[in-house]
């Protein structure tokens, strides 16, 4: 049974639906395992990610977590097993970085003393506890996904997703970003992650997204699928 | 032992494992059983030895060709290893052969968007060979493995040969994959065009 499963996905944006961003899109995720997504600018992979995650509604196709229908639910499973890293901290959810991650928790009800505890368990996990204090606005790019990947954390997530976590980021911190999101699927949590640089392929299930159709192993144990040429 | 006549007017040395071994010299003195084992760890999956008998094979053109030399008293004792370093002229050789090399490097790519271009009439055939080079690409970059990080190796050099080696490849995978998508964009509009001639 995959953790995450998206069936012929399409998705299409306009008024009149003319720009394709997904096109007959199929992927299974199984649990802890990684899986990077290569596209150009524009080539739908933000959109993919969004839809896996529950955020966007797919037009066609199916998007199941663990079973459960996302279309229909429109980002209600965040948090609840789907952690979406977001880079941007908004003002009004805190002076801290901690407090970024406190403010989702207490949010969900979780009461003071564990939410603190959870928050600094997740910093840690994110090598990032030395930032706790810090404003988002004194984190360097690399402590900056970090910070976004302990927020999601923070949530105890089964699927983490992560839109480019390397873009921006030093040639030499990229790395340690990868090889944190490599670890943390090997802890039992399944990464899907975008990029647009090819080595945020590596130790990854590697996919391609091009003019919204993604190339590549749809599945873990599946092979590729090369479509057949058209008969003459 | 008698010295190793000096080959003169030989022609290139075209072996990429006498090479390697050259390299592996350069980079610390050895002796061949030492050499033959860190050949197979630093070159795994891309050079591969007949035997370990071939490296000494190896050595001995190299001493011909005096890229290397026995390094004096390290021929010793019942077992005798003999040390191996490289010559100036060796190492002055090999960093020409990583120049060439990378010259190949680059005909061998062009030579490929050549050859597809031919199937230009055939469009959905140089789709199919498109996407098997896209599938490669991709089994190739999740292959590559992250490098440890510094200060996690036994030695810079190994860590260094590891960076260095897993950032080319990825690099080098960074600039097939959008050339893979345009070409697939080209052929697709031509199989378009077929098509709507139809």
């Amino acid at each position: 049974m995959s953790l995450l499963e998206l069936e012929h996905v399409g998705k299409c944006y306009g008024p009149l639906g003319e720009h394709v961003v997904l096109r007959d899109v199929s992927l299974q995720i199984e649990p802890g395992e990684m899986v990077a997504v290569w596209g150009m600018r524009r080539s739908g992979r933000s959109t993919l990610l969004r839809v896996a995650a529950g955020i966007e509604r797919p037009d066609t196709g199916a998007v199941r977590f663990e079973q459960h229908d996302l279309s229909a639910r429109e980002g209600e499973r965040l948090g609840d097993g789907i952690g979406y890293c977001r880079r941007t901290f908004a003002p009004s959810e805190g002076r801290r970085v901690v407090d970024h991650l406190l403010v989702g928790l207490l949010a969900r009800g979780v009461p003071l003393k564990l939410a603190a505890t959870r928050a600094r368990e997740a910093l840690e996990r994110a090598e990032i506890g030395h930032c706790a204090t810090l404003r988002p606005a004194e984190l360097d790019c690399a402590e900056a996904v970090r910070a976004a990947i302990a927020r999601a954390l923070a949530f105890a997530p089964r699927l983490l997703l992560i839109d480019e976590p390397t873009i921006g980021v030093d040639l030499l911190a990229r790395d340690a970003i990868l090889r944190l999101l490599l670890s943390l699927s090997q802890q039992g949590i399944a990464v899907l992650a975008s990029t647009g640089e090819s080595p945020g392929l590596s130790g990854a299930r590697a996919l391609t997204l091009s003019e919204g159709e993604l190339h590549g192993r749809p599945a873990r144990d599946l092979a590729t699928v090369v479509p057949l040429r058209q008969s003459a | 032992m008698a010295e190793k006549r000096p080959k003169r007017n030989a022609s290139p040395m075209q072996s990429a494992v006498h090479w390697a071994l050259l390299g592996l010299v350069i980079e610390r003195p050895s002796y061949g059983y030492e050499l033959a084992q860190r050949f197979e760890h630093a070159y795994a999956g891309m050079l591969q030895l007949s035997g370990i008998s071939y490296v000494y094979t190896a050595l001995d053109t190299l001493q011909c060709r005096r890229m290397i030399e026995e390094i004096p008293g390290t021929r010793t004792g019942r077992q005798p290893k003999p040390r191996y370093r490289a010559t100036t002229e060796g190492v002055r050789s090999y960093q020409q052969r990583l120049i060439v090399q990378m010259r190949e490097d680059f005909r061998r790519s062009r030579l490929f968007a050549r050859q597809l271009a031919v199937l230009a009439q055939e469009p959905e055939m140089a789709l199919d060979v498109i996407e098997h080079y896209g599938q490669e690409c991709l089994a190739e970059a999740g292959d590559t493995p992250l490098p440890a990080l510094r200060g996690d190796c036994e030695d810079a050099a190994t860590g260094l040969a590891a960076r260095l080696v897993s950032e080319e490849r990825r690099l080098a995978i960074e600039s097939r994959l959008p050339w893979i998508d345009y070409a697939r964009r080209e052929f697709r509009a031509l199989a378009a065009g077929r098509i709507q001639a139809r």
